[in-house]
């Protein structure tokens, strides 16, 4: 039975508060028939959060059994702790504050008001780096070798479409789109496939043969003849996808061409020639590297920043390929990695390996400051581990 | 996920302790107390035998309300897993804290 105006006025004198010092209005409030049930949980809110909901966005908890809990939101990922509350904080609807009982004249005296639920705790957000390794590694268990592959035909792998990975990554759909950019990934019937490399080279490889026996200046090679002369090897959206992926795409007079990426290919040559051997004489490596590069581009050592580490201590100097792709995500994992690897690091060499893990504001001295100890060796600052490694 | 029209606004009373049904048969239906307000907007709870006085507060980082899809255990450490909708926001919580006064209903007569 609900309580009456006669009951909390009786309940008020017992307790000697005076109802001229109060407001008129009261709410009593009692456990509602799922309070007890737990299956309400509070999520508290960063900045931006609740405007988003407000807006009708939704907010997705992501994670598979084995993996911690992200919240992701349009274009942001967070992390999921619990924080634990000494008190109890009861979820009442239809509660009106002081304001809105003044304000609203019409309010009626007795306001019955049902917890819905109760708990001591609640989720805690932190924005964190979308993981996203995962992508890649999805997307390497079955790379596209071209049409004429063999393996499609019987190939067993799963194959993923963008509702998939959405499910299985945990990061925002707007995070997950742009790696997959990132990583030259595209869609084929329907699945997203990154590019065996091999075959990856091999479309650029047309591409860049073509352009050198037309004479077509590097920065304006047009789509329409690539397709023209190139649609009878490859795919045309193969050949298109190769030409977006190194270069930079612009509209003059109406014709579509593309100003080709120097940085980008002369990179990719780079990664073609380190993968063949476990490391190089780095100044035969440089001569080969240059004459490999189209006509007209300049390779520079800067362009392998991620990809290849330089060994500047043995004799001769050499180089062998590291790619950060490679390397753990997690913090710790990646820098007992690194000194695995190499004992002192400077701190040129190990920025392009720990740039990514960078949290947002976070710089790349705050990382080494915390992950690494710090000397000096013939008057350069290098870094090692904290730990001794085994 | 937010879901079609505005989002209801709830509000949170953050007791000290914990709350335990007075009979027994669990909570469910069961009176927790009167919320009152002074003139001045004090909010002034009457539970059982006691007043506690609070305060309003605005919360500087609010709360969405959770509720489980097709109900289930409490969320765990590891995470949450499955289909949570977004019930409502919390904006404000009335805080109190302040040590409960107890209601004397019935003083002894000295002999």
């Amino acid at each position: 039975a609900m309580r009456s105006r006669a009951e909390v006025d009786a309940t008020l004198q017992t307790a000697k508060l005076n109802p001229a010092e109060l407001l008129p209005a009261v709410h009593c409030l009692s456990f509602g028939p799922q309070a007890g049930g737990g299956e309400c949980c509070l999520l508290q809110l960063e900045p931006g959060l609740c405007a988003e909901l407000e807006a009708g966005h939704s907010l997705i908890i992501r994670g598979e059994k084995d993996e911690h809990a992200v919240l992701c939101s349009k274009d942001k990922t967070y992390d999921m702790k619990i924080a634990d509350t000494s008190n109890m904080l009861l979820f009442v609807p239809g509660c009106k504050t002081p304001e809105q009982l003044n304000t609203d004249s019409a309010s009626c005296n007795i306001i019955h008001s049902q917890i819905a639920g109760f708990s001591n705790n609640y989720w805690e957000l932190r924005g964190c780096r979308p993981k996203l390794k995962k992508l890649r590694k999805l997307l390497m268990e079955d790379p596209y070798d071209g049409p004429d592959s063999q393996k499609d035909q019987t190939s067993t792998f799963s194959k993923y479409t963008t509702e998939d990975l959405l499910s299985l990554i945990q990061a925002s759909e707007e995070e997950i789109l742009h790696q997959l950019q990132v990583i030259g990934a595209c869609k084929i019937e329907g699945y997203w496939r990154i590019l065996d490399f091999d075959y990856e080279m091999k479309l650029l490889n047309h591409v860049t043969q073509l352009i050198d026996s037309e004479s077509w200046p590097l920065t304006k090679v047009p789509l329409c003849a690539c397709l023209e002369e190139l649609g009878s090897l490859e795919p045309r959206e193969m050949i298109e996808h190769i030409l977006v992926r190194y270069g930079r795409k612009y509209v003059d007079a109406g014709e579509v061409f593309f100003e080709m990426r120097e940085d980008k290919i002369c990179r990719a040559t780079a990664q073609m020639l380190l993968q063949n051997a476990v490391k190089f004489n780095l100044s035969e490596f440089e001569e080969v590297w240059q004459q490999s590069v189209p006509e007209g581009m300049t390779t520079r050592l800067d362009q392998l920043q991620g990809l290849a580490l330089v060994d500047k201590s043995s004799r001769p100097e050499t180089i062998f390929l590291l790619k950060v792709e490679d390397l753990p995500e997690d913090n710790q994992e990646r820098f007992n990695s690194l000194f695995g690897i190499r004992e002192k690091w400077t701190e040129v060499d190990i920025t392009p390996y720990i740039q990514d893990l960078c949290a947002e504001k976070q710089t790349v001295g705050a990382l080494l400051t915390k992950y690494a100890r710090s000397s000096m060796l013939n008057g350069v600052k290098v870094y090692n581990s904290r730990r001794p490694i085994s | 996920s937010g879901g079609a029209g505005a989002l209801a606004q709830w509000v949170l009373v953050e007791l000290q302790g914990e709350v335990e049904p007075r009979q027994s048969g669990g909570l469910a239906g069961s009176l927790l107390g009167d919320l009152h307000y002074t003139c001045e907007g004090v909010p002034v709870l009457i539970v059982g035998h006691h007043i506690l006085y609070g305060k309003v507060v605005q919360l500087e980082k609010p709360f969405a309300v959770l509720v489980k899809r097709g109900g289930g255990p409490q969320p765990s450490p590891t995470g949450p897993h499955g289909h949570y909708t977004v019930t409502a926001l919390i904006k404000t919580k009335l805080l109190f804290k302040t040590r409960p006064k107890p209601i004397i209903t019935h003083v002894p007569k000295k002999v």
